[in-house]
């Protein structure tokens, strides 16, 4: 009951703000779609007391499809990784539909705005407490869509057009490897439901698949397919290039679906897969680098980037390629944790950006910011301690969970895992000299902002700042409150991520590794910050000087890495000439004169003819019935009897 | 075999030459006065010949309909008065049922008025 | 003649009973507010005959010595009738106050008519059969003059009651073809008949009986070669009386045909099976094709039923437990789409006219976005287009055909669907990206709202909830293969 109202409750809210939002208006689409929320969020708060370290159950919610061996339930699965991310999910999003009321206030659709974010709260709820891998997929297209129609909000700019496609598009790239994966399992072990394929993996770890001539173990093509999936949704290297341009989007979106929750699925998909992926080394391989591989890269576009937004996106880029990278060594613990905490601290960054845009009167770019501290104190303290999270500077949450998952990667042992720890390193010092580079240009050194525009520059109200403080304690606590769950012995989740060897799991050697590992994260942190602090509070000018002494490399750093401009000349461009070419010549040419118009012509006279039959007379119609008659006997005694 | 229709052909006889023989006395006997009326034939009030798309009144038809209606149900009480000492108290019962059932369309026709002619 | 007879077949004799009192009550209180009070009551008649069917006993029974008979398949297709019958009775009362023929008869036929097709679903005998059968009926002739004073609807009555007899003759010509091959009336000797003996042919004459048989079953169907009355009768009718026919007596000739096929001559598959293919492809086709040049929705509504009725024939064509289960399942869904979209029908108004134009869509999604939406939500429906319910009605039925490997019908189904769609399509567009001249009738009767809601938001979430029709569809179609 209760967590069938957690699910629902947001669900219930879009229902009300989309439906009647016009006819209550907008003051009441607010109050309900949050009020709604927090009750969900309390709920999911007592969840997270009550759940881990017992046994997962299922709350049935009723029958969904039958056909054949096909069966598919609608049914919650409870357990500890499910409370968790309800947590997650409730708490972030409670907080965003606050914060929406200010940042949202002079906007012209508010019910549509405060529908949407339920509805993907809904969404993303659905996805987390799947039972089976349908439902677990109605979800993932939900969020999709919620994403969509989020990014797509302000509809009338081109550009949010342009990114909510994009984000659609190459996310559609991911859903195909994830459905062929889950067509795949469907294969493999003739059912959807979670509990039936897990329990069967450890049986077909040997089971092989011929493909294309060579045999490839069938549980590492399944983990590489679902991996595909998790790639699209959490903006991994490859597949990352809709994030950033999602910024289009509302500040309380990219906060929510952009940075704590949607992005964080894929991380959430490899360790509720874990039973499977548990079983697929050159999956988990491939998953290690690419998670490095995406913190790494992420982080050094980072560096340069100079809207405010952007910096973050790339960073929560960054930071998922962590996560990726502990489930990829088998500290799925330690990546769940990271998300955990990454939520609050990333939610908080982007909403105190939010708080600072809003000052600024909607400006984005770092440049034209500068030396606001003064005119909003409580904004800058909530993204001091924000940053301070995400570089992992001591007992701030991020330092727990980031130095574990360096920790884990360091102590598996393998070639793989030292490639993503030294890469986490150095994106490590990178992480705290972007972060000290926004907090010092936005905030400190001389306002760039026009007269007007800083005699305006004012704090947010409440409505907004209360939730800032609550994400910012969460920033600070949620290191805290989470330690349970990286305990070696797996007790707190209690059979929900599985490792195949619980005595030498990844969690407990990585708390026994060397002294200078574990301080070395740290180290890099204080590192980064120093340098940003050098560059750009003690010595204004050496970044440019920088800037212009390695050009070529500033210039690929800002121009990320020049992936846009590749896929544009490889893959969009030439479609768009094949899809030019398949509408002028082939379609219209071709396809359409002997098609359509050739079958519509031909239908519409066949369509005359029966018509004309259809004269009104009674013995006309009469006459057909007893015709009718005689050709079904006739066609009897002569075809079927003869 | 043949001498069985014997009394048939005294029956057939005797019809015709009845026939004959009242035909021939109201020749006889009777005064003649023709006119056109009395030399067509009768046909329920209406005009013996002439086109059949004529309009009538609709009330012909529902008087026609509810002689058939209680015609049947007569035929009906026939055969079922003879057997009713065979078919028992299910076999009494079903008929009441079906006159119960008669009497509500009777109410009906009743209070529609379609007994009355004018 | 014990008690017990009487209880299987209470709903029925309930009906009866009801619309006798009724008709008394009717008589008595001729005035608009007594045909109003004789309405009402009719609706809780069928209502309570609902109920009645829902807690009878699930077990198969055999009552009045093998004529009737009460299993899970008939109270299943009772159900899905009587809310045909309560659907379209409840839209009708609006409607009639509207067009001045507000009458209590027409609450009385209705319910003789669906006391008629209930026990049609409980025939276990061609005698019980034909006589359920002309109960339904007669009724409805007089239903579809029902406005009597309009050349069109008088037209429709005498169309319908004209062939509806000759159809009549011939479903009797069958019946006695068949008694005089086999020598029995009763669907239970006809099974047993043939029970025991390995590859056992129907006489030649008893076959050719079926034939007629089918012919007489498939002119209430409404199916091809047989179908001629239906664009006539339905344009003529009265709308409330056209939504009456495309719900409860094709619902009700269709579960009798299922029956009969599956019942008495299950055992010869392969010998009926060619009636049915070919009766359902005209159909189909001629569904497709016919609908697509008219301009009077009640018309196209007649050809779309048509084809639908096709569409479940697939099903019953493949002559398997799963194929009558898709059969069940398509008319369950088929009930809903098509009692809304009447229901859009009736709605649509201008200056207190009824519409029947189909250019009379054009505007609705501005004028009344409500409506609109329903109307989008039953043309998807009836079009299959996923993920609403008329989708998976043709899914089952295309699965049961090509298990028995009848693919090429399954193909044939699809592209008539493809044809189909157009003309569904159409009308969406001239909802959504039409307008008119002059504003379209704001406000509807509640009667009206309260149909059309609940028909199209069990359209559009059958997916979501798919197990209470599902379910119960594969317990009833397991009721005609023990």
């Amino acid at each position: 009951m209760m967590y069938g109202l957690i699910v629902f409750l947001p669900l219930l809210g879009a229902l009300v703000a989309g439906a009647f939002g016009r006819i209550i208006g907008d003051r009441a689409s607010q109050v309900v779609t949050s009020a709604l929320l927090i009750v969900a969020a309390l709920l999911s708060g007592i969840a997270l007391f009550t759940v881990p370290y017992g046994e997962p159950f299922t709350v049935d919610l009723g029958t969904w499809i039958v056909s054949g061996s096909f069966a598919v339930d609608w049914a919650l699965r409870i357990d500890a990784l499910t409370a968790v991310m309800l947590v997650v999910v409730t708490w972030v999003s409670a907080a965003v539909h606050v914060y929406s009321i200010g940042y949202m206030s002079h906007d012209e659709s508010i019910p549509r705005f405060m529908s949407y974010l339920s509805l993907f709260t809904f969404a993303m709820l659905m996805l987390v407490t799947a039972d089976n891998f349908v439902q677990l997929f109605f979800g993932w297209e939900g969020v999709g869509l919620a994403s969509y129609l989020l990014i797509g909000y302000w509809y009338k700019k081109p550009s949010a057009n342009n990114a909510a496609m994009k984000a659609f598009i190459v996310n559609r790239i991911g859903d195909f490897g994830f459905m062929l994966g889950i067509a795949a399992v469907f294969l493999v072990f003739d059912s959807l439901a979670f509990d039936t394929v897990f329990a069967a993996a450890p049986d077909h770890a040997d089971h092989v698949t011929r493909m294309f001539g060579a045999s490839v173990s069938t549980l590492d093509l399944i983990a590489f397919l679902l991996f595909i999936g998790a790639m699209g949704k959490s903006a991994q290297l490859f597949l990352h290039t809709w994030l950033p341009d999602a910024m289009e989007g509302p500040t309380p979106v990219s906060a929510l679906i952009h940075a704590a929750t949607m992005v964080t699925a894929g991380v959430f998909l490899v360790a509720r897969m874990s039973p499977l992926f548990e079983y697929a080394p050159t999956a988990m391989a491939f998953v290690t680098f690419i998670g490095a591989a995406t913190a790494f890269f992420a982080a050094t576009v980072a560096l340069t980037q100079n809207d405010i937004k952007r910096v973050i996106a790339y960073s929560t880029c960054s930071q998922l390629g962590y996560m990726f990278f502990a489930c990829g060594v088998g500290a799925y613990a330690a990546g769940i944790f990271h998300l955990f905490t990454h939520a609050f601290f990333k939610a908080l960054l982007f909403l105190g950006a939010g708080s600072v845009i809003h000052g600024l009167g909607d400006e984005q770019d770092m440049r034209r910011m500068g030396g606001v501290w003064r005119k909003m104190v409580f904004t800058y303290a909530v993204m001091w301690i924000g940053s301070l999270a995400l570089v992992g500077i001591p007992f701030f949450s991020g330092f727990y969970s980031k130095d574990l998952i360096l920790e884990a990667a360091f102590a598996a042992e393998t070639g793989i895992g030292g490639f993503a720890f030294w890469l986490g390193i150095l994106a490590a010092v990178m992480t705290a000299f972007y972060s000290g580079r926004l907090l010092f240009m936005t905030f400190h050194g001389k306002p760039n902002a026009s007269e007007e525009v800083m005699e305006h520059a004012h704090e947010s109200p409440p409505v907004m700042t209360v939730p800032l403080g609550f994400l910012a304690a969460g920033a600070i606590g949620a290191g805290f409150l989470g330690l349970p769950m990286v305990s070696g012995d797996h007790a707190f989740w209690a059979g929900s991520i599985h490792v195949r060897d619980l005595a030498h799991n990844a969690i407990e050697a990585a708390h026994h590794v060397p002294l200078w590992v574990k301080l070395l994260p740290v180290v890099a942190g204080v590192i980064g910050l120093a340098v940003a602090w050098t560059m750009y509070v003690a010595n204004p000018l050496l970044p440019g000087r920088l800037a212009n002494a390695v050009r070529p490399v500033y210039l690929f750093s800002y121009h990320k890495w020049y992936f846009d401009e590749l896929y544009d000349a490889v893959f969009v461009r030439p479609a768009r000439g094949l899809g030019t070419f398949l509408w002028r010549k082939v379609d219209l040419g071709v396809i359409d004169d002997w098609g359509p118009n050739g079958v519509a012509a031909s239908t519409l006279a066949g369509t005359k003819r029966i018509v004309r039959l259809q004269s009104g007379y009674i013995y006309h119609y009469a006459f057909a019935m007893l015709i009718g008659v005689v050709a079904l006997v006739t066609w009897y005694l002569l075809a079927v009897q003869g | 075999m043949l001498e069985d229709y014997l009394p048939i052909l005294i029956f057939l006889a005797l019809a015709i030459g009845l026939a004959v023989v009242i035909m021939l006395a109201t020749l006889v006997v009777a005064r003649q006065n023709p006119d056109s009326d009395k030399l067509s034939a009768y046909e329920c009030g209406f005009e013996a010949f002439e086109d059949t798309r004529r309009k009538f009144d609709v009330r012909f038809y529902l008087v026609a309909i509810l002689f058939i209606i209680f015609d049947l149900e007569v035929a009906f009480l026939f055969p079922w008065a003879v057997a009713l000492g065979d078919i028992g108290l299910a076999g009494f019962w079903s008929m009441m049922l079906f006159l119960g059932i008669l009497t509500v369309g009777f109410i009906y026709e009743w209070k529609k008025g379609a007994l009355e002619w004018e | 003649m014990s008690q017990s007879y009487l209880l299987v077949a209470l709903p029925e004799l309930f009906l009866l009973a009801a619309g006798l009192v009724l008709l008394v009550v009717g008589a008595f209180k001729e005035t608009a507010a007594g045909a109003r009070l004789v309405s009402n009551l009719a609706l809780g008649t069928l209502a309570i005959t609902l109920v009645l069917v829902l807690v009878a006993a699930p077990d198969r029974a055999v009552a009045f010595r093998g004529n009737f008979v009460m299993d899970g398949f008939a109270g299943f297709m009772k159900v899905v009738v009587l809310l045909g019958a309560l659907g379209t009775l409840a839209i009708a009362q609006p409607y009639l106050r509207r067009e001045g023929i507000e009458r209590f008869e027409y609450a009385v036929l209705v319910i003789f008519s669906t006391a008629g097709m209930s026990l049609l679903l409980s025939a276990n005998s061609f005698l019980a059969l034909y006589i359920s059968l002309e109960l339904m009926s007669l009724p409805l002739y007089v239903l579809a003059a029902f406005q009597r004073d309009t050349y069109k609807s008088t037209e429709a009555g005498l169309k319908y009651f004209v062939l509806g007899a000759l159809a009549s003759g011939m479903l009797l010509y069958g019946v006695s073809l068949v008694y005089g091959f086999t020598g029995t009336i009763f669907f239970e000797e006809l099974t047993a008949l043939y029970l025991d003996e390995e590859g056992a042919e129907l006489p030649l004459g008893a076959l050719v009986g079926v034939v007629f048989i089918a012919a007489g079953l498939a002119f209430k169907l409404g199916a091809v070669p047989f179908h001629m009355w239906t664009p006539d009768v339905y344009e003529g009718a009265p709308t409330a009386v056209t939504a009456l026919f495309a719900a409860a007596p094709k619902l009700a000739a269709m579960g009798l045909t299922v029956r009969v096929f599956a019942e008495p001559f299950g055992a010869f598959v392969a010998d009926w099976q060619q009636i049915i293919i070919a009766v359902s492809v005209g159909s189909m086709v001629l569904g497709a094709f016919g609908a697509i040049g008219q301009r009077n929705i009640k018309r196209l509504l007649a050809y779309s039923g048509i084809g639908h009725v096709g569409y479940a024939l697939v099903g019953l064509a493949a002559g398997t437990q799963s194929g009558v289960y898709g059969v069940l399942v398509y008319m369950t869904i088929y009930l809903f789409m098509t009692v809304g979209t009447f229901g859009v029908v009736l709605a649509l108004r201008r200056r207190g006219q009824s519409l029947e134009q189909i250019d009379d869509f054009a505007g609705l999604g501005k004028d009344q976005p409500l409506l609109a939406l329903a109307t989008a939500i039953f043309m998807f429906s009836l079009a299959g287009i996923p993920p609403l319910a008329g989708f998976f009605g043709k899914l089952y039925v295309f699965l049961a055909a090509i298990e028995v490997g009848l693919v090429w019908l399954a193909v044939i189904g699809v592209l008539t669907s493809v044809v189909g769609a157009y003309y569904y399509l159409r009308i969406v567009k001239l909802v959504y990206f039409d307008s008119a001249p002059e504003a379209l009738d704001r406000g509807m009767e509640p009667e009206l709202r309260g149909v059309i809601a609940v028909s199209a938001v069990v359209t559009a979430l059958f997916v979501v909830v798919p197990g209470p029709i599902l379910g119960s569809a594969r317990v009833a179609a397991g009721a005609l293969f023990p």
